[in-house]
């Protein structure tokens, strides 16, 4: 009805003119729904610097990676360590010898064989200093790895050895039960010498792109997209092929513009979003809210080497009135979990010690906290005054809005002091702070969060703790390969650091996504990790 | 002229100069570095980084090497967009902000020379009181607020227009209404002032007794005259579009050299800092000087003696 009018007005000259202008709107308007049966539009929380397996550094770039190229090891949907590039692998009894058999018909992208020569190829050149890798540490468990990295020794000393084409063989300097898990990363992912020795650099350009996964790059538009197309050699390799022929990622830097451009239709599924937007979510959109607890800790770090937190009372007294509870259900409300031990609950294979005093009541624990601070000379009279150091943004805000009102019932005076993320954790390495906000993501090994309390770790032991107990009882762990006795060593450390009260273990983050209920393939797990290769359309 | 142009051409050499020097400086004096995140960096790695980008060496030096490259037009590689030269990154991104920033002062232009004239010419009656009313709205809220507000309105709520993002010519419409708001606003204002005060000339008054149609005296008579200001005002409104889209490059997600500025400041990648300022310096000095000439052309009293 409407539109008969419409046609009958636009019969004047100028109306004409008005209809031409409409219907030229009208052409502008539908593209960018998406809605290709053969093509899936995905949001990354930002622009990835690189491609390059060696040179990466985000986690946002680890998605991508892990579409493009296949490790020794890879994961399936739900992060399990699943066989990649080697079918299988075999270790020496005491942990020092790995050696890994690669799938004979295992092809790059564009049809030569993918060998053992292309791995020893790609670690050499992960630690080759002259790469300046900024995540070749991740390697350093490879006999001689550090050394070759520092420039002390060639890279043709390290541990990695190709004993015919299909066999790899990786010797450690001390055993290393987590090599598997450390093998996921982009860093362990094999690159095309071929390539590398044709245009150097460039190789990472769309046009000279080369990979083993599941898809190969087809384009990069800087922060607008990064186009993915299936690798038609993949299937060689005996895994199954990817489903979807094309994945577009989009790097979505800001939450709120995330938000809005899914439910535009204009992206398949996205990173995050605003956290007050999850109780709208969960009522509009309920079937595409996915909600899952990633391995990670958020934590209060106390600054152990000046006064007042040199003093472990006056840290065991700040800790023992957190109430986590609190902070996640009825500060934050994002979901987020409660963490009452350093290592999160996520960890595999691993009991996590919980914070002493955890099982006490309220009541008692503020009682206990009183007493340990007029131990340490705080009182009415001498109020203990702290500076928290956060990154700027409303949700560390809010964090520690709660966290100097919990210590307001000891009568302990707070202050807040926002830095961007970079100076904040600048100033983090430097220690100047006296507590601060700080969070570790990744591994499912205990030894990559108890690391950060040991004296040698160097300046991501933010707050200087150091305990020669601690460290013997870490030292004597790392030279163990059985994994069930290592992690029982590791708890023994855990059990020893945590009663001196280095951090106030807050809580596992949760991460908020939204994805379209017709995407399959799709399963939430701790590692907030999504091969597109297992995707496809309902 | 000639003489006019090669002055103001080393004039602008010289600020240009000033710009890149102080904006090397103090990018090394903020906090941090372009390496620094939360994971942990050995020493020898980040021994090899800064090798890698020169950044080992002494300041004076590395300031040294920074004058060379760009006067030979390179800006260098991008120190965390590791995959891309800075050069690459603003052809990338340059035709991005550009086409947003010239939709947008089209849009002013058309819209606030329209709006400043039909106030105009109805001084003091309702509908000028409502336009400037309107106007003053577009002037007090700034993009921040208008970006947001008007993604959604138009793409959540309405689903009429994309959210952000490029990809067909819709995605550009939103951006550049939202940029253009606060020009036009102003456009609008200084047509109207300058069409009342035309409209009381006494050739006006002329040709409306001589019984010209009231169309006819508004496009022959009026309008050159009162455009004038408009005209001067676009210069420096040219300059200020391109350059302020930084917070709608943001908001809506767009992959102009904008966004490369703000993400570049806050990862303390300095190249591509620098590269952005140098591109905005250059844009800016270009508009200044065009409108210098144009000024030159329009007023013969600012014409340099011979």
């Amino acid at each position: 009805m409407a539109a008969d009018g419409r046609s009958r007005r636009a019969s004047g000259r100028p109306r004409t003119r008005w209809a031409c202008l409409w219907l030229l709107c009208l052409c502008l308007l539908p593209p960018w729904a998406t809605g290709d049966t053969d093509r899936v539009v995905l949001g990354n929380p930002g622009e990835p610097e690189t491609v390059d397996p060696h040179r990466y550094n985000l986690r946002l770039e680890e998605t991508i990676l892990s579409d493009l190229f296949l490790g020794l090891t890879t994961f399936d949907a739900e992060a399990n360590i699943v066989p990649g590039a080697a079918e299988s692998w075999t270790t020496s009894d005491d942990g020092l010898v790995w050696t890994f058999r690669l799938r004979a018909g295992a092809r790059w992208s564009d049809g030569e064989p993918v060998t053992a020569h292309d791995f020893v190829f790609a670690f050499r050149r992960l630690l080759n200093p002259a790469t300046a890798a900024s995540l070749a540490y991740f390697m350093y468990p490879l006999a001689n790895a550090e050394a070759v990295n520092a420039g002390r020794m060639a890279p043709d000393d390290l541990g990695a050895t190709a004993e015919d084409d299909h066999t790899l063989v990786l010797r450690l300097d001390k055993p290393y039960p987590y090599l598997p898990e450390r093998l996921l990363y982009p860093t362990a992912f094999p690159v095309p010498r071929h390539v590398i020795e044709r245009v150097g650099d460039d190789w990472v350009k769309p046009e000279h792109w080369v990979s083993n996964g599941a898809y190969r790059l087809t384009a990069w538009q800087p922060q607008s997209v990064v186009s993915l197309r299936r690798n038609p050699h993949f299937a060689a390799s005996g895994l199954p092929p990817a489903r979807l022929e094309q994945v577009d990622y989009l790097p979505l830097a800001n939450e709120q513009t995330a938000y809005n451009r899914y439910r535009t239709g204009e992206v398949d599924a996205i990173a995050g979003f605003p956290a007050g937007e999850l109780p709208k979510a969960r009522r509009e959109l309920a079937e595409h809210v996915r909600l899952s607890p990633l391995l990670s800790i958020m934590y209060l770090v106390f600054n152990t080497r000046e006064p007042p937190f040199d003093d472990a009372r006056v840290r065991e007294a700040l800790a023992l009135v957190v109430d986590r509870q609190t902070l996640t259900d009825r500060v934050q409300r994002a979901g987020h979990v409660p963490s009452p031990s350093f290592v999160p609950a996520l960890v595999r294979d691993y009991q996590p010690v919980p914070v002493p005093g955890e099982a006490l009541t309220p009541a008692a624990r503020l009682t206990r906290a009183r007493t340990l601070l007029e131990a340490a000379g705080y009182g009415p009279g001498r109020p203990l005054e702290v500076t928290i150091h956060h990154p700027s943004g409303t949700e560390a805000k809010r964090t520690n809005l709660a966290i100097a009102g919990f210590w307001q019932a000891l009568g302990v005076q707070t202050r807040l002091h926002q830095s961007e993320l970079k100076v904040h954790f600048s100033d983090l390495r430097q220690g100047n702070f006296q507590v601060a906000l700080a969070g570790w993501f990744g591994e499912s090994n205990p030894e990559h969060y108890l690391g950060l309390w040991h004296s040698q770790t160097g300046d991501v032991n933010y707050g200087g703790y150091a305990n020669a107990e601690f460290d013997a009882r870490m030292a004597a762990a790392a030279l163990e390969a059985d994994l069930t006795r290592r992690n029982g060593l590791l708890r023994e450390a855990e059990a020893v650091g945590i009663a001196e009260h280095p951090v106030i273990p807050l809580y596992s983050v949760m991460v908020r996504r939204l994805v379209s209920p017709r995407l399959g393939g799709w399963a939430e797990n701790a590692r907030d990790a999504h091969p597109a290769r297992l995707l496809y359309w309902r | 002229m000639a003489r006019v142009l090669s002055v103001r051409l080393l004039w602008s050499l010289v600020t240009l100069w000033v710009i890149v020097t102080a904006v090397f400086f103090l990018l090394r004096l903020a906090p941090g570095g372009p390496f620094d995140g939360e994971r942990r960096l050995p020493a020898e790695v980040e021994a090899n980084l800064r090798a890698a980008y020169h950044l080992d060496q002494p300041l004076p030096l590395q300031y040294a090497r920074y004058l060379g490259m760009l006067a030979r037009g390179d800006l260098g590689p991008s120190f965390r967009q590791k995959d891309f030269t800075v050069n690459e990154l603003v052809a990338a991104g340059a035709p991005v902000s550009l086409t947003v920033g010239a939709l947008g002062l089209l849009i002013a232009a058309g819209a606030g020379i329209a709006a400043g004239v039909g106030a105009g010419t109805r001084a003091g009656r309702t509908g000028d009181r409502w336009l400037m009313a309107l106007t003053n709205l577009g002037l007090a809220f700034p993009a921040i607020v208008m970006a947001p507000l008007a993604v959604l309105v138009f793409a959540v709520l309405l689903g009429w227009l994309p959210a952000g993002g490029i990809g067909s010519a819709a995605h550009y419409l939103l951006p550049a209404l939202v940029l253009a708001l606060p020009f036009t606003a102003a456009i609008a204002r200084l047509t109207r002032g300058s069409v009342v005060e035309t409209l009381a000339e006494p050739h006006v008054r002329t040709a409306r007794a001589k019984g010209l149609p009231s169309g006819r005296i508004l496009r022959r008579h009026v309008l050159p005259m009162a455009l004038l200001p408009v005209v001067s005002f676009l210069g420096p409104a040219a300059a200020a579009m391109l350059t302020g889209s930084v917070v709608i490059e943001q908001v809506f997600e767009l992959p102009g050299i904008g966004r490369y500025f703000v993400q570049g400041a806050l990862n303390r990648d300095y190249t591509l800092v620098m590269g952005v300022v140098v591109v905005y310096a250059v844009l800016i000095l270009a508009f200044n000087l065009l409108v210098d000439l144009a000024y030159a052309r329009l007023d013969p009293r600012l014409r340099a003696r011979p």
